[in-house]
């Protein structure tokens, strides 16, 4: 497609392009029009994809990218892509995810080089919201990959990451509405916050939207140290009462094999100790996990263990879980002896069931207070 | 994943072939009357994360082109994931070679409809990274697509390169293999070589092994398409195979190529269908079609396990308690105990003998009762299931036919029934599990009908001995048997006497008295059997191992720690040999190496294929074994579950009531979490101070990189802070509750055991550890940033798949030397 514009022309487009694609977007909710707009839409994005991506063939120039970037961040034309991108053609999608990935990544050749991208910054800052949507994104199976794909680039920025966590509904003070400034990290969540739409779309959506909204979900809990530990604490029993309820129990095999998998990464994460020590105080958590184990999928079992393995483990068990594994101390030790017995290349898994073994038959036989 | 319901809309037809990780059918769409392929993963059997399937998909979905096999759609039902693609019913390359090699003029159209394909799959920034005449497919049109994304790789920039080796080795680029960043252009030397194997039926090299052709390709110049060939095909080869991926020309450059710019149309491909359909009919090999059935669920096998029990009301099951075991000797026959103590008896039989008069379906009955029924709770789970009911339905959908609502014990469907006879060649790898050995699930339930009720003298005697001496001896012995084999042997024989003592108690005591009678007969037998067996209950048990390692059960130590004999574990390579019967045993320092040992587990969240590195630290396992056994003891003496030392010592050969005897009991007198308190922190706090494993707890935190020892570290303030203040509060009370000589006795022979522990015993200690380090860090400075991988791990999990891709290959091609 270089062949259609020149350089003469390309130079005079540039910062043109973001203001047609603006034009067409708008248009595109007015019923019949929309549909021959959104054509047009298309051919604009495929030439902004072109000139940011360079072909084989001919580089791409800084300048040019520079003019575009910031001529779509005049013109909002983040946000608006990111609310319409259900809606556009496929191949309109993927240019639309080639366009915000360079846009994303796009440092003005000046610029010092640890900071952030220009539009990264930008968003993050003044216009959250494109965040949200592209969250959202994960509403339409036609948008998920796309938007998820873009949004995982992005969530890897922690102040992205922050504002797509700390969301909450509204304009209230301290929701991350009106940038990462104005977050108020101690605030304890409504639950209304984007974040919190995960759950539904992991459970309830197709299976390509599941999964790769799973993928986001763990990339934003697993990567930001800084973040997570303190949100997880703030938000303890609304964050965990969803996740048991809305993915552990959830009917989709793969929904729930993960959750419980990415439990168990949260837990053991060194960052989150006090997550875990809350966590496996709770006799109902133990009581969740030790039903995993008597799942009939080896590898939900198997998942399962990993949790179930911090609860006995510990060596400050909560009087509530002492009660439960000493009620069922014969039954766990003839249980965990014959689990997952086909493991057998499995080293570590034998000498941890081995251990929890011993730990749970040398239990003193009432429950003693934890030393702590 | 609500998606269930999507399977329905197709109609799935018979198997088109077996991949290496699904089950591709035929299918019917039923909505549009389309013939699609389905294939089916299955997710129980892969052990890898999701997401790698889940980005073959992402691949896939986001290819539109009619050089792509085109994806429909997928989905999951129940843990098998369909994926729906476009049916193709030429079949691939690979299959259609079978007959013979094709001819330039096949060649140049597949050639350019390849080129079509890769060009626009470079466009989009995806490298297929594994293309090979396995995985070119034709329509039956004559078509030609790209399948098989497996090893697909998307790229975020243009200009980005990728460093993964992946592929099959014949077919791999120079610079993949190199692993020295590479791009799209990978992908034409992979289509050079592919037009060789389509001319000439093999890719170069595929006489050598292919670990070996992984050096060769780097090194040797290119290979040459020799032979009676044109020109142009030559040179296109040539090109195709230019060693340096910058002189290596583009897709798009390779389309203008003389070569390409002849080729016909692709309907001229049909005749490589037909030709194949020809030779299939002269096969006459008769290829019965493999239609798809939907997997019947085999009823899980019983378990006599019910749920678990989260009430805190007593149940009819109190009577699995062994706690009962004394008050009811006659009818003892405690199957928990035998799993308690011994994990791998598997064989024994834990159905056989109802403790009580109460049949088991009173047990039963007594757990139901706080859930109506399992079918119920089945109902209840569809109705709700996001709604956290305080016992949270787990199990997955009970099929209908399944009358063992005992919750879902046993693993899925039908594999755990195939898996195990292999079970069974375990032993010889796996020594020292013994569950493997005592794993036969199809044995014939033949305990299961319930003892009879013994009557005569004789019979209740003989079920007395049962019960006081041969089932614990037995029990014993098995559980001081290292050797899988061995411990096997002793299974089957405490079956046989279960067997035995359940049909015929009566028996079991007169085989008894013949055999005292005829040992007594015999001179040296009855001097070493019947006298020594006076002198010292406890040590008769102590068998020597093979090994020549004193072996003993912890209870024992428990029990009298000043004086039986014997160690913890067999595995416990550190102490076994050195110890003397006379030492206690007594860990260097409990709590905290008990700590380090727990966090081994913890600390790495998914170590499962790093078993190199993330096995359990040799340092802290024994010490924390010691721990484990020397620290409750007062405990284990009053441990309901654990009731052996009641029957089986003292009851055994013993004549006289031990002394030692009267030690837990005294302890029984108090409540156990007193005793804790009692119990715990003096020696805690000797350990502490002691200066090794002040040394050593200061070399630990020096080197602590996990949480295993952040955790320690909390915990160990926090315990020597609780240490304190008990002491300081509880100082004039710690001596009321315990008999104070046994008190301290503990501590002495604390002090003693811990001052005479050989210099050298710590030192091997500190260089395991150290060495464990080293490789750790070895190790994590060959991957930064990541999570420590065993070298090793990676290297076998790299030949493993290369080797299957190279038998796979070489099936394929014997068959079709076979057969032309």
């Amino acid at each position: 497609m270089s062949f259609l514009f020149g350089r003469a022309r390309t130079r005079t487009n540039v910062s043109d392009l973001p203001r047609q694609a603006r034009e067409h977007v708008v248009k595109l909710d007015q019923g019949p029009q929309g549909a021959a707009k959104v054509e047009e839409l298309a051919k604009v994005l495929s030439q902004m994809k072109q000139l940011l991506q360079g072909t084989h063939e001919q580089e791409a120039s800084p300048e040019q990218h520079y003019q575009l970037v910031t001529g779509m961040i005049e013109e909002d034309l983040l946000y608006l892509l990111a609310i319409n991108l259900y809606r556009l053609p496929f191949d309109s999608r993927k240019d639309t995810q080639v366009i915000f990935s360079y846009v994303f990544r796009f440092r003005p050749p000046n610029a010092p080089a640890r900071a952030e991208p220009l539009a990264l910054a930008y968003v993050v800052e003044r216009r959250p919201q494109v965040l949200i949507e592209l969250c959202k994104g994960y509403d339409h199976k036609e948008s998920a990959q796309h938007a998820g794909t873009v949004l995982k680039e992005l969530i890897k920025s922690s102040e992205a990451a922050t504002a797509v966590i700390l969301h909450d509904d509204g304009d209230e003070p301290g929701s991350s509405a009106r940038g990462v400034g104005a977050i108020d990290r101690n605030r304890k969540q409504s639950g209304n916050g984007i974040f919190w739409s995960f759950f539904e779309w992991i459970d309830r959506g197709s299976f390509e939207v599941a999964a790769d909204a799973f993928t986001t979900f763990r990339e934003l809990l697993t990567k930001h140290k800084d973040l997570i530990p303190h949100y997880l604490q703030t938000n303890f029993d609304l964050f965990f009462s969803k996740y048991n309820s809305i993915l552990i129990q959830s009917t989709s095999y793969v929904t729930k094999r993960q959750s419980i998998k990415l439990l168990g990464e949260i837990l053991l994460d060194r960052s989150n100790y006090n997550v875990m020590t809350a966590y496996v105080d709770r006799g109902e958590h133990l009581k969740i996990c030790m039903n995993l184990l008597r799942d009939d999928r080896k590898m939900v079992q198997y998942e399962g263990f990993h949790v179930f393995k911090v609860f006995v483990a510990n060596p400050h068990k909560s009087v509530p879980v002492q009660k439960i594994l000493l009620m069922n101390r014969e039954k766990l030790l003839h249980f965990l002896s014959h689990f997952l017995e086909d493991r057998t290349d499995d080293e570590q898994f034998i000498d941890e069931r081995e251990f929890l073994i011993k730990q749970i038959r040398n239990m003193p036989p009432t429950p003693v207070v934890p030393q702590r | 994943m609500a998606d269930e319901g999507v399977a329905n809309h197709y109609q799935v037809l018979e198997e088109l072939g077996r991949g290496s990780f699904g089950v591709v059918y035929k299918g019917i769409d039923k909505t549009t009357g389309e013939t699609v392929a389905i294939k089916h993963i299955d997710l129980e059997s892969s052990e890898d994360d999701i997401q790698e399937i889940q980005q073959e998909i992402s691949v896939l979905s986001t290819c539109a082109s009619s050089y792509v096999t085109q994806y429909r759609a997928s989905f999951l039902r129940g843990h098998k994931l369909w994926i729906v693609m476009e049916y193709l019913g030429g079949g691939s390359c690979l299959d259609l070679l079978k007959p013979g090699n094709f001819s330039e003029v096949h060649l140049a159209i597949v050639c350019r409809e390849l080129l079509l394909g890769l060009d626009y799959l470079h466009a989009e920034g995806k490298i297929h990274r594994d293309i090979k005449a396995a995985n070119v497919l034709l329509s039956e049109a004559g078509k030609v697509k790209l399948a098989d994304f497996g090893v697909a790789a998307q790229l975020t920039h243009m200009k980005s390169q990728r460093n993964t080796f992946v592929g099959t080795p014949f077919w791999m680029a120079p610079e993949v293999i190199q692993q020295a960043g590479y791009d799209f252009k990978a992908d034409i030397w992979s289509l050079g070589i592919t037009a060789i194997e389509l001319a000439v039926g093999e890719p170069p090299y595929a006489n050598i092994h292919p670990m070996k052709v992984l050096f060769q390709i780097p090194k040797n110049p290119p290979p040459r398409l020799e032979g009676k060939f044109s020109r142009e095909f030559k040179d296109f080869v040539a090109h195709c195979l230019i060693k340096d991926p910058a002189q290596r020309p583009t897709a798009r450059d390779l389309l203008r190529h003389r070569f390409i710019r002849t080729a016909g149309r692709v309907e001229a491909l049909q005749e490589l269908i037909e030709r194949k359909q020809m030779w299939d009919a002269k096969q006459d090999r008769v290829k019965l079609p493999v239609f798809y059935q939907e997997t019947l669920h085999t009823m899980s096998p019983k378990d006599d396990d019910d749920e678990w029990v989260f009430e805190t009301i007593k149940s009819v099951a109190l009577p699995k308690n062994p706690m009962n075991v004394d008050t009811t000797p006659t009818k003892s026959r405690d199957p928990s105990r035998v799993r308690e103590t011994e994990e791998g008896m598997r064989r024994v039989h834990v159905r056989d003998g109802p403790l009580q008069p109460s049949t088991p379906q009173t047990v039963r009955k007594a757990t139901v009762r706080r859930q109506p029924s399992a079918a119920a709770a089945h109902q209840q789970r569809r109705l709700s299931t996001s709604t956290g009911s305080p016992r949270p339905p787990v199990a997955a959908a009970k099929r209908p036919l399944q009358t063992d609502m005992s919750f879902g014990n046993s693993g899925s469907t039908m594999r755990l029934f195939r898996r195990v006879p292999s079970d069974h060649e375990g032993p010889k790898i796996h020594q020292e599990r013994p569950q493997e050995v005592a794993n036969d699930e199809n044995r014939p339930p033949s305990a299961m009908q319930t003892p009879i009720e013994p009557t005569s003298k004789e019979a209740l005697l003989g079920r007395r001995l049962y019960n006081k001496a041969i089932e614990p001896a037995l029990e014993e012995l098995h559980a001081q048997t290292g050797p899988s084999q061995k411990r096997e042997a002793l299974a089957n024989l405490s079956d046989a006497f279960a067997d035995l003592d359940l049909v015929d108690p009566e028996g079991a005591y007169h085989l008894l008295r013949h055999l005292l009678s005829s040992i007594s007969q015999d001179n040296r037998l009855s001097a070493a059997l019947l006298n020594a067996s006076k002198i010292s209950p406890g040590q008769h048990l102590h068998r020597k191992s093979v090994d020549g390692t004193p072996q003993s059960k912890n209870r024992d130590l428990n029990q009298r720690p000043s004086t039986s004999a014997g160690v913890t574990h067999s595995q416990n390579i550190l102490q076994t040999p050195s110890r003397s019967p006379q030492k206690p045993v007594l860990s260097a320092s409990p709590t905290k190496l008990m700590i380090s040992q727990q966090n081994t587990p913890l600390a790495s969240p998914r170590p499962r294929r790093e078993s190199v590195v993330a096995a359990p630290l040799s340092t802290p396992k024994p010490a924390a074994e010691r721990t484990s056994s020397s620290r409750p003891s007062s405990v284990m003496a009053t441990a309901p579950g654990t009731p052996i030392h009641q029957i089986q010592q003292p009851q055994l050969i013993q004549p006289t009531p031990s002394p030692q005897k009267k030690e837990p009991q005294l302890l029984q007198q108090h409540s156990a979490p007193s005793l804790q308190k009692k119990e715990n922190p003096p020696p805690l706090q000797q350990q502490l101070s002691h200066p090794v494993l002040q040394q050593e707890k200061q070399r630990r935190e020096a080197s602590s990189q996990q949480l295993a020892q952040q955790l320690q570290q909390q915990q160990q303030a926090q315990l020597q802070q609780a240490a304190h203040r008990r002491k300081e509060s509880s100082n004039s009370s710690s001596h009321q509750l315990p008999p104070p000589q046994h008190h301290q006795r503990r501590e002495s022979s604390q002090s003693s055991h811990a001052s005479s522990r050989s210099p050298e015993k710590q030192e091997r200690v500190r260089e395991s550890s150290s060495r464990e380090l080293r490789e750790r860090a070895a190790l994590e400075a060959k991957y930064p940033g990541q999570p420590a991988v065993a070298g090793m791990e990676h290297c076998k999990a790299l030949s493993d798949l290369l080797y299957a891709r190279w038998t796979d290959g070489l099936q394929h091609r014997w068959g079709a030397v076979a057969g032309s």
